[in-house]
């Protein structure tokens, strides 16, 4: 079989087979009633502000559920045989709503059994999802593991990274999943102040009669009758013992159950401040606090936390009345957000999200790789020209579905299109793609649409794992010395531009590469198609360079003015000046004489991993001012990638080895007794 | 056809100046270096992970050579020093002198000599420039600046009062140059003793030979003290030097002893070193190590101090300065001082660089740092970055405009795919 034709059947293989979808798993539930879409709707566009910035809910649901369980979706089939499948938005109002429903909902993935067993739970398959109420039984070791490798990892930071204090795969799941229920168990009790139907999260710590006291007290109505203390006032009164009447011991058990409702519900922080001149809005928690601290506060506390009780009642009542009290709430909230100038671009904010543009644009590039492939099977036919215009087509859009989602995260935030390493992923990918389309528009080989199309794939499929494994919220707030539009759009664009060539000139060296090596055993050399592709690729390597130099020197002066030296060795400056160095070993070593076409090529998959190394590799080295947090699995990922490479550097070798010594037979002179050949 | 006669190479002495031009100027020497560079970039950036980015810079590119040793086998390569000047002298007599000036390589050799530009002013950077920072809180005025790293012994006679005058230094330089095992008597003519140090480390901490910790370590022990050496950390900056101190007096006295060590310095704009006093004669006499400093020609005064997080987190949004630059034959000056926006006056440019104390929370009072360079070539990359960005962009828009034409021109036929 032909290598092309192997290669679309290949193609067409993979993509019914990656959406194959795995069984859902079982929930407790008897049957679930799905919310209502205009419900959800409603709901997503509440406001809340998190990690230093007002967004909507939308977003927070969207990125807790892929830090518990990695997907925006949750999959489960409930007792009565349905199938069900939970958008995040509708999910997080099961949290806040329904809790006693979310608690059976399995959104907690386990990747090691291992995990389950340690903490005294039946597992289930060696990798699954797990609900609340089925780790339940195992919440006080978990809580006990948590702390005792939350301290081991403090450890290993405070001895710079001593390997005695390293978790192992085990412990840092552990500690991870301990996370995710603390997170939940504060959602789910967000709203528990304004609850009197006997459901409490952590229910099981509280002593029955304060239980009971639970289902008849009203803590707003409470707010009224109790006298003004701070925190530490309050946590000293509830630690005394009650006095022996029936009055005493009421107080008490009130004040230690409106102190649970008040710890319950931080975290969300739903509430903007009263005080136009304060940025810091306070969740339903600190409400309570600073009403219980002072009376003055208490009118508009009570006003704020009213609207919330009027939601739970209302939810209570059914979801018309649930729908029209969201309605008001959210038209409430924003009025008093965009007065203040805050949230204006929630709306926005959700059009990203919902609009998938991102994952839109991967399918745009997993479908042009699949007619790609087909038009490799009537190589140079009207056909495979026509398929392969599609291809291009079809990259195209993906291009501009990449170029509007950056757009967006653009205007949203109101900065240049990189602020982050997610932001490269997507940065590159679309230069990358755009780079590619622009060879083939030169060059019309087709080249250049593979080069789009597997750096589209490839570029897309990484921002989408990249968002999934990190699971924080991609839109960030940026520290005092990157709060430069400026530098951001010319430095760190410059770069990134440079980083992408220096992918796209892998790509072609790739191409060439595996030409080359097939006509080793077809014999069929394509002399003139090889010289294309080693202009296309010098081509690109002298503008890998010209960006990367020019962002790197752009870099050192930005650095000047924010650090006060031009130059500091730094891991992210020193992998920046390895491209440059390294292209320039390529122009220098070709005019030496030393690298030839094949010679470019391999050099350039070098740069590659130059480029790698300088992207991903030095963020984990955990060193400089450019390191952007441990990625966890990147090592794993970057060693994979060069092995690649080192295949493909290795196939080179071979080709090389016979270019030289076919060369070296031209040269030699004919043997004797048998006539020269031309 | 007759045979050429096969050229013999010309080895005489007189051939060498040819020789070493041809080298010096040649691309194969420049493909060396730029790959040597590469190698040494990587080991120094690898290399910060176990040793810290100070250790790191110094043996990997502050250096003309260094040993690594991989798996064992030792390997001697050329530092940073010494391919930078490779390179320099590649390219100015390669890609500036031999090169033919034609228009057509006039991108080449522009952006060449902006790269020039660029090494040397690397180059006067290394070699002339100073850098240390300034720590104020509010109201505060001060022109003295403090390394980051040197640290120096200096011996005062201190007033009745404890204020110390013209202070005997012994510098950084010869004190950083000492081992753990070494003892220096040191005559001080301006001194009537002779000043002894020896077990001197980069990184100590005291520790009281009540601790079960001091069992296990060695040296002398004085006041109920001993001297623990610590590794040195990875960020320089956070060592704490220390070492033992004798006093002999000229006189003949008993010698005097102590520990040295260089947490008793100040680590807080407001607080006041402790020195080790003792009394020669009739005069007190107070020994301290601390951060080596020297003077700007102007006074700066911290007049107020903005910070500012992103709310609801602990991540610094902004922080600045209202300063007032302070000096006799000008009228003052107010400023601000802020991220990415500098003062730059007299050859001196002050950066706002960190905030303290560690931990502080909102409305705590807080002081401001300045990183304060004095660097030559401050502005050079800039000038360079402007000549090479317009050598390479004119080289490769012609390069581009070529590739187009020719790629469009050889369209390759339909069999022409892979």
């Amino acid at each position: 079989m032909k290598i092309p034709a192997f290669l679309a059947l290949l193609a067409t293989a993979l993509l019914p087979a990656s959406l194959v979808a795995r069984d859902a798993p079982k929930s407790a539930l008897q049957n679930y009633v799905p919310w209502q879409d205009d419900t959800v709707h409603a709901f997503e566009n509440l406001l809340v502000q998190q990690d230093g910035r007002v967004k909507p809910v939308y977003t927070v649901a969207r990125f807790t559920l892929l830090q518990f369980l990695g997907k925006s979706n949750v999959s489960f089939q409930t007792q009565d045989g349905e199938n069900h499948r939970l958008h995040y938005a509708a999910w997080f109002l099961d949290v806040l709503f329904r809790g006693e429903i979310a608690k059976d909902l399995p959104v907690f993935v386990v990747d090691d059994s291992e995990v389950v067993v340690q903490i005294g739970v039946s597992p289930k398959s060696k990798r699954d999802r797990y609900s609340y109420n089925e780790l339940l039984p195992g919440r006080a070791k978990l809580a006990e593991l948590g702390a005792q490798y939350g301290e081991k990892q403090r450890q290993y930071e405070q001895s710079e990274k001593d390997p005695q204090y390293e978790l192992d795969r085990v412990e840092g799941m552990i500690l991870t999943l301990g996370r995710n229920i603390s997170s939940f168990e504060y959602l789910v009790g967000q709203f528990g102040f304004a609850r009197q139907d006997g459901f409490l999260v952590n229910a099981n710590i509280l002593p029955p009669e304060l239980l009971e006291l639970s289902k008849r007290l009203v803590t707003l109505e409470m707010l009224d009758k109790m006298p003004e203390m701070t925190l530490d006032q309050l946590v000293q009164t509830i630690r005394q013992q009650p006095g022996g009447t029936e009055e005493e011991r009421m107080f008490s058990g009130a004040l230690r159950l409106f102190f649970f409702h008040a710890n319950s519900a931080r975290g969300l922080n739903f509430f903007p401040p009263q005080d136009a001149d304060n940025e810091v809005w306070g969740s339903a928690g600190d409400l309570l606090l600073a009403a219980l601290e002072s009376k003055e506060q208490r009118p508009w506390a009570k006003e704020q936390l009213a609207g919330i009780q009027d939601l739970v009642d209302a939810q209570k009542e059914g979801e018309p009345a649930f729908l029209a009290a969201l309605q008001a709430y959210s038209q409430k909230q924003h009025e008093t957000a965009e007065a203040r100038g805050e949230g204006h671009r929630s709306k926005l904010e959700i059009q990203l999200y919902r609009g998938k543009w991102f994952s839109n644009s991967l399918v745009c590039f997993v479908l042009a790789f699949v007619v790609m492939a087909f038009s490799w099977l009537t190589p140079g036919s009207r056909t495979g020209r026509r398929l392969l215009l599609v291809a291009g087509i079809l990259a195209f859009v993906g291009l501009a579905l990449n170029v509007y989602g950056i757009t967006l995260r653009s205007i949203i935030r109101e900065r240049p299109p990189i602020t982050n390493l997610y932001d490269t992923v997507l940065f590159i990918t679309g230069t990358a793609v755009l780079l590619g389309l622009f060879i083939e528009y030169c060059t019309r080989l087709g080249v250049g649409t593979l080069v789009a199309v597997f750096s589209g794939l490839l570029g897309m499929f990484l921002a989408m794992k990249y968002e999934a494994k990190e699971a924080t919220d991609t839109i960030t707030q940026l520290v005092a010395v990157l709060d430069t539009n400026f530098w951001l759009a010319t430095h760190v664009t410059i770069i990134n531009i440079g980083y992408a060539a220096g992918l796209v000139a892998a790509i072609i060296a790739l191409v060439y590469l595996t030409s080359r090596f097939a006509a080793l055993f077809h014999g069929r050399e394509n002399a003139e198609f090889h010289r294309a592709l080693t202009r296309m690729n010098y081509g690109v390597i002298c503008f890998c360079l010209f960006f990367s130099l020019v962002g790197t020197v752009l870099g050192g002066i930005w650095a000047n003015y924010s650090w006060g030296r031009f130059w500091g060795w730094d891991p992210k400056e020193n992998g920046a000046l390895m491209i440059c160095l390294w292209t320039l070993v390529i122009l220098h070593g070709r005019m030496a004489g030393w690298i030839r076409d094949i010679g470019v090529h391999m050099n350039s998959l070098v740069l590659a991993i130059i480029v790698t190394f300088s992207w991903w590799g030095v963020n984990n080295l955990g060193v400089g001012l450019h390191s952007y947090g441990f990625t966890e699995g990147v090592w794993g990922a970057l060693y994979s990638s060069w092995a690649v490479l080192g295949l493909f550097m290795a196939m080179g070798a071979a080709v090389w080895r016979r270019e030289r010594k076919t060369r070296a037979e031209r040269k030699a002179p004919p043997a004797a007794g048998r006539p020269a050949t031309a | 056809m007759a045979k050429a006669p096969k050229q013999t190479k010309d080895w005489s002495p007189k051939s060498w100046p040819l020789r070493a031009y041809r080298l010096f100027t040649s691309f194969k020497l420049a493909t060396v270096v730029l790959v040597l560079m590469t190698v040494v970039t990587l080991l120094g950036t690898l290399g910060q992970v176990e040793h810290g980015l100070h250790a790191a810079k110094e043996k990997y590119f502050h250096s003309f050579y260094f040993v690594e040793t991989i798996k064992g086998i030792p390997l001697l390569l050329p530092g940073g020093l010494l391919l930078m000047l490779l390179l320099f002298v590649n390219m100015t007599l390669g890609a500036i002198v031999k090169v033919k000036k034609r228009w057509k390589g006039a991108g080449l050799l522009i952006s060449h000599f902006g790269m020039l530009m660029l090494l040397a002013g690397g180059f006067v950077t290394w070699a002339f420039s100073t850098d240390g920072y300034m720590a104020l809180y509010p109201g505060m005025t001060s022109n003295r600046v403090e390394s980051y790293r040197e640290w120096q012994l200096e011996i005062a006679p201190l007033s009745k009062e404890g204020v110390g005058e013209k202070a005997w230094i012994y510098p950084s330089e010869r004190l950083d140059t000492m081992r753990s095992d070494e003892q220096r008597v040191i005559h001080a003519e301006s001194l009537p003793f002779d000043v002894v140090i020896n077990g001197y480390s980069r990184n100590a901490t005291p520790v009281p030979t009540s601790a079960p910790i001091a069992a296990g370590v060695t040296g002398k022990e004085i006041d109920g003290f001993k001297l623990s050496p610590q590794k040195a950390s990875k960020e320089a900056e956070q060592n704490l030097p220390g070492c033992f101190l004798e006093i002999r007096p000229k006189d003949g006295s008993p010698p005097i002893e102590a520990i040295l060590w260089a947490g008793s310095y100040k680590f807080d704009p407001r607080e006041k070193p402790m020195p080790f006093t003792f009394t020669v004669g009739d005069q007190l006499y107070g020994a301290l190590l601390m951060k080596k400093s020297w003077t700007v020609p102007f006074e700066v005064r911290l007049d107020e101090f903005l910070f500012e997080r992103h709310p609801g987190v602990s991540t610094a949004r902004n922080y600045e300065s209202r300063v007032t630059r302070l000096e006799a034959s000008q009228p003052d000056k107010a400023l601000e001082i802020k991220m990415n926006e500098p003062m730059r006056y007299a050859g001196y440019t002050f950066f706002q660089e960190s905030f303290g104390p560690s931990g502080s929370q909102p409305g705590d009072e807080m002081f401001s740092q300045f990183a304060v360079a004095n660097n030559p070539a401050d502005q050079w990359p800039l000038w360079s970055l402007v000549v090479t960005g317009v050598g390479l962009g004119v080289h490769f828009l012609v390069m581009l405009v070529n590739f187009t034409v020719r790629s469009r021109q050889r369209t390759a036929p339909p069999s022409a795919k892979p």
